[in-house]
């Protein structure tokens, strides 16, 4: 799908605001022209000695600018809609496709957040200013056309004199827009540089302090930070020079109108009025050429902004970054929260792995699984790092995105089609190795979504985090904070793992729980576990895992021993 | 906090070194500004003479020379803005550099308060916001008042009414701004606040993708998305309409200003008071003066930033380290005994960490330290290596209260190694040396030998680590840090659950290699997993914040009734003297 016709789909997501907007606006554009006219027949009748003439022009020019401004007025809001409108319906897009549980929606998942990020801050701010280009475009065409008409009329030489700083400033936006692009990138790197080392020294200053190390840290870091300083000069001053460029290009034509009129006016053909009209417009004649210019430059960013959000979506398809979907986000909308869509609940009775492989590109992965879960046992996991464990339980429920997997896992003995759709609550549940919460409260991070309070009291009491709970002072309605970093290491882990009980899962997948928890702790949760009769699936290194286990599962360098 | 006096002092202390710079910078804005009058002048006299009658070749002339000056005028701004951003970046850099070093002498108490993301915003994206303020905001406020000031020069000698009513003009259009500023900052903040939720929650979002794919938990992700981007439609027709209001004001203004401009003029050229061509150039200095007051409001914004973050900044470098370094006793030289007397620590409130703490390690000794989850291990390990100060009671090393000794020998003699080790994004060298230039290479390899980590020395320590650590397992991450501390030789080593994220293969490379670390050194081990205890000399049961149990281990152990032996039993993780059967597993 061509650049043109994606831009044109986001813009008619909500068609009356950005209707709306761009009329006004365009006819926002048609006022200059009408009030430097009347300047010009103001100065003509000044330099006559016409005064009641002029009082009447005077007139017409209040009414004219309070007409103009009230059009913008209406036009920048309708506009401001507009533009929340469509950045968000790509912004909806791409997370949807990031958050979704397999089904037709889901896209690769992106390997780190804070990159991705960018996709929906730069990305989505590029395709929205391509789409504004277009109205300013289309607001200069009319406002040139205009005034072409009347500096036509008045001096026809001079108006096309006009014609040679105009395209200099289309051809140097052009120039200096993708040039800036380029700077502005290597700037963007640089301070991504500083940014990440900045990150990753406080992340670390008490190892960095405790090293002994802050006088070579700082040193370091005055190497970043000079590196940018020249990458961010180069970036601001041309940034400011194209700026200088069109201000200096009306300066310019104002001077070679005078230079191409200087016989007319010592003629007195030329009137003080004429000059007039030309100098009222020389300051809105470069917006055009300038936008004309910048478009030439966006439009290849925009097709780059396109392939770079494709990534996010279902299939890489680029049309699925502007389907339509219901937002309602206007000011006068209501929204009503959508009830949680998860599969039916078949309660199991086996599940079998059957020859699971799953390959990364680098050469590591699993091969040939198989094994099978009873209902009602506990299955323990266990070999060295890197032999695969967590590999193999992300090909199982059908997370491993990014490795090429190939075999079977049954439940009660039917193949499941869609892993990542089918295996998640009330089916079957996952703790990662290091799960990730986020800033809400304890209650929402468990739910994620809507529980009663009976699930969730129970679920703390079987992930052995009660307690804690208890002892806070909102209990669970205590807010955690950014990525749930007010909660110790275990106390997330335990939240993270009654966040995978609430449900009552049918089967519960647990990645290495030992590490954040201590012995007693683990115990506990194992017996809680076994007590409620849940199917479970966990990583493990500890022999009080062992003991208890159904079966023990030892994987080495990707293959079950 | 800072008040507002010592605040603008400390702002021109940050600004003195670079003064000269600065002073450079303002005459040639003079001058570009002098051009930028000039140029309505010539056109005055263009139409003066016109008016009159002249000649073709005249006015020629003269439009040649308003080309030219136009031109001159386009080189100096250019030329205003190379070296206004050179030198805002010279002297902001230099901010930096001060509040990096400034924060990473902070305490640990601050650190943990503030994020990594909340101080590179603070360090860096504070600073960014005052050097684009210095060179944008200033060379053009300092044109604008040149252009104003020197506008009202011309029209005074023109005819002092018109000087009179520029003035006016002027005044009533700033007033406009001045006034409905806060109100539009203060939407524009709030929206800038919204779409900080806004991608903060995406991000997360992200981060936490696995979880919520795993957990079906997308329609509720959506639905909090949802929310907040109709926050930021909220927020930013807010914005819109703030900006709107002063948008009538300035707006408005300028073209009153040329209606008016118009009127009077007609009356005084009429009355023969002034020229036609004075009344062009009134025209054309109306038509000028819209520019800056246009860029008044676009730039309202990064002034208010940049008046918020230098506030910040100063309020940052205002902050004293709670912890003083003024000791200056040295210890001796060798292993360090390690003592505490009577040692409580609390944080402030009632909830007291550590109670009456009395311990006594001899020089050499090690000793394993264990408890439940908020016993106050970690917090028995901060205090010895000074990251945080006890409430009352005296810790000595080597029989020296540790708060007379001087942070750098501290630092050189107690090393840390934690359980959750920073991984830096840079070289495997910087990763062990962090960024220290003099270790040789060699030193660095064979550190890393001695840690376990011959595979990453012979992969070349030059190679990139990957930022986060990407490329090392938690294990390798453990036995990377083991590494830095064997590079620094020092004389007490505290293990912090180091062993935690390992698996039980890894452990024993780690454990070989925290036997050689250790030999000859004060070694306190914090640790889940007994099994890492079974060589320490003593052992210390703590619980609640008191020591309910300390002797030898091998006492401990054989002593049935010990609590240590309890919990050797629970975890049956290792019968006494024999090899912990979780290390059979493959």
């Amino acid at each position: 799908m061509s650049v043109w016709r994606l831009g044109w789909r986001v813009s008619q997501h909500e068609p009356r605001s950005f209707w709306s907007g761009y009329l006004l606006f365009v006819l926002f554009f048609t006022f200059p022209v009408l009030s430097g006219w009347l300047l010009g027949r103001g100065f003509t009748a000044l330099s006559t000695g016409n005064n009641p003439q002029v009082y009447w022009i005077a007139g017409a020019l209040v009414l004219c600018e309070v007409a103009r401004m009230s059009t913008i007025h209406l036009g920048a809001l309708m506009w401001t809609r507009a533009w929340v409108h469509m950045q968000s319906l790509l912004r909806a897009n791409l997370l949807t496709a990031q958050v979704a549980s397999g089904g037709p929606e889901a896209g690769q998942p992106v390997g780190s957040a804070g990159e991705a990020i960018t996709h929906f801050r730069d990305d989505v701010e590029d395709v929205t200013m391509f789409i504004d280009g277009f109205v300013d475009i289309s607001a200069g065409v009319v406002f040139t056309v205009l005034a072409g008409l009347v500096l036509g009329s008045v001096d026809s030489r001079a108006a096309l004199v006009l014609l040679i700083p105009l395209i200099a400033v289309a051809m140097a936006t052009r120039t200096l827009d993708s040039r800036i692009k380029r700077y502005r990138a290597a700037d963007r790197i640089a301070s991504e540089a500083v940014g990440g080392m900045l990150g990753d020294v406080m992340a670390a200053a008490t190892t960095i302090k405790v090293n002994n190390a802050i006088d070579p840290t700082i040193a370091h870091m005055k190497k970043l930070v000079d590196a940018r300083r020249h990458t961010a000069v180069r970036d601001r001053v041309l940034d400011e020079s194209v700026w200088a460029f069109s201000q200096g290009a009306a300066d310019v034509g104002l001077g070679l109108v005078l230079l191409t009129t200087a016989s007319a006016m010592a003629s007195g053909a030329f009137s003080v009025g004429e000059l007039a009209i030309f100098t009222a417009y020389l300051g809105w004649l470069s917006f055009l050429p300038r936008m004309v210019g910048r478009m030439l430059a966006r439009r290849k960013q925009v097709s780059v902004a396109f392939d770079r959000m494709r990534v996010l979506v279902a299939d890489a398809d680029v049309s699925n970054t502007v389907s339509s979907r219901d937002l309602p986000i206007g000011i006068r909308q209501t929204r009503t929260r959508p009830l949680p869509q998860r599969p039916e609940r078949i309660p199991l009775d086996v599940l079998e792995v059957r020859g699971l492989s799953a390959k990364y590109s680098a050469g590591s992965g699993v091969h040939d699984i198989s094994f099978r879960v009873r209902r009602g046992s506990f299955t323990v996991l266990t070999g060295p790092i890197g032999a695969g464990k967590s590999t193999l339980l992300r090909a199982l429920l059908g997370l491993a995105q990014h490795a090429s997997v190939t075999g079977d896992v049954a439940w009660n003995g039917q193949v499941l089609a869609d892993r990542a759709a089918f295996l998640i609550p009330p089916n079957a549940a996952f703790l990662p190795q290091v799960p990730q919460l986020i800033s809400d409260s304890v209650a929402d991070n468990i739910a994620l979504g809507i529980v009663d309070d009976e699930q969730l009291s129970l679920a703390l009491e079987l992930a052995a985090v009660r307690s804690d709970i208890d002892e806070m002072p909102d209990g669970v309605n205590t807010l955690i904070g950014p990525r749930g970093l007010r909660l110790s290491g275990g106390q997330r882990q335990r939240v993270a793992t009654a966040r995978a009980l609430v449900h009552s899962p049918e089967l519960v997948v647990l990645d290495d729980l030992s590490s954040a928890l201590d012995i007693e702790t683990e115990l506990q949760l194992w017996s809680n576990l076994a007590a409620a009769g849940i199917t479970v699936l966990a990583v493990s290194h500890r022999a009080i895992a062992f003991d208890r286990a159904d079966q023990v599962l030892h994987l080495d360098a990707g293959r079950l021993a | 906090m800072a008040t507002a006096t010592s605040r603008w002092r400390a702002l021109a202390a940050l600004l003195r070194p670079d003064a000269g710079r600065w002073v450079g910078l303002g005459a040639l804005i003079a001058v570009g500004s002098g051009l930028i009058l000039t140029g309505p002048l010539i056109v005055r006299k263009i139409v003066d003479l016109a008016t009159t009658g002249t000649t073709t070749s005249e006015l020629a002339r003269l439009a040649v020379l308003f080309l030219i000056v136009a031109i001159a005028s386009q080189l100096i701004n250019m030329a205003v803005a190379w070296m206004a951003t050179v030198t805002a970046w010279h002297t902001t850099n230099e901010i930096r550099i001060r509040l990096a070093k400034h924060v990473l002498g902070l305490s640990h108490a601050f650190h943990r308060q503030h994020t990594p993301g909340e101080l590179i915003q603070r360090v860096d994206g504070d600073v960014t916001s005052v050097s684009d303020f210095m060179g944008r905001v200033i060379p053009r406020a300092a044109g604008a008042l040149f252009m104003v000031v020197g506008m009202i020069g011309v029209l005074i000698v023109v005819d002092w009414r018109l000087a009179v009513g520029a003035t006016l003009y002027v005044g009533v259009a700033v007033g406009v701004v001045v006034r409905g500023r806060h109100r539009a900052v203060g939407e524009s903040s709030d929206e800038m606040g919204s779409y900080a939720r806004l991608y903060g929650g995406i991000e997360e979002r992200l981060t936490a993708a696995e979880d919520l794919r795993s957990n079906g938990a997308g329609g509720h992700a959506m639905w909090r998305f949802v929310e907040d981007s109709a926050d930021t439609m909220g927020s930013a027709v807010r914005r819109e309409k703030a900006f709107l209001r002063m948008w009538w004001g300035v707006d408005g203004s300028v073209a009153a200003g040329s209606v008016v401009s118009l009127v009077v003029s007609a009356m005084l050229v009429s009355r023969g008071i002034i020229t036609v061509g004075d009344a062009f150039l009134l025209f054309q200095y109306v038509l000028l003066l819209a520019r800056p007051l246009e860029d008044m409001v676009d730039q309202l914004e990064t002034v208010q930033k940049a008046n918020g973050a230098m506030v910040r900044v100063i309020d940052l470098l205002a902050i004293e380290p709670d912890i003083r370094d003024d000791g200056a006793t040295i210890p001796p030289s060798g292993p360090l005994s390690v003592e505490f007397s009577d040692v409580t620590y609390d944080y402030g409130d009632d909830q007291i960490v550590l109670q009456t703490i009395n311990l006594n390690f001899a020089a050499g000794r090690s000793v394993g330290i264990v408890g439940r989850t908020g016993s106050g291990k970690t917090t028995l390990s901060r205090l010895v290596l000074r990251l945080i100060e006890a409430t009352s009671g005296t810790l000595r090393l080597g029989g020296v209260p540790i708060d007379d000794i001087p942070f750098a020998e501290l630092r050189r003699r107690v090393a840390l190694i934690p359980q959750e080790v920073e991984l830096l994004s840079g070289t495997v060298r910087d990763n062990v040396t962090l960024f220290d230039e003099t270790p040789s290479d060699e030193a660095v390899e064979t550190a890393l030998r001695n840690a376990g980590l011959g595979a990453l020395a012979d992969g070349g320590i030059h190679r990139e680590l990957g930022a986060g650590g990407a490329g090392l397992s938690a294990g390798e991450a453990q036995l990377l840090a083991l590494a830095r501390v064997w590079l620094r030789d020092p004389d007490i080593v505290v293990l912090d659950e180091a062993t935690a994220r390992i698996d039980p293969a890894t452990e024993v490379l780690l454990e070989a290699a925290i036997a050689r670390l250790t030999r000859g050194r004060t070694t306190l081990i914090i640790a889940h997993r007994l099994s890492t205890l079974r060589f320490v000399d003593e052992i210390v049961v703590l619980d609640h914040g008191r020591v309910i149990e300390h002797g030898d281990r091998a006492n401990l152990a054989d002593d049935i009734d010990s609590r240590f032996r309890h919990l050797l039993d629970l975890a049956h993780d290792e019968a006494p003297n024999e090899v912990p059967n979780e290390v059979a597993v493959p």
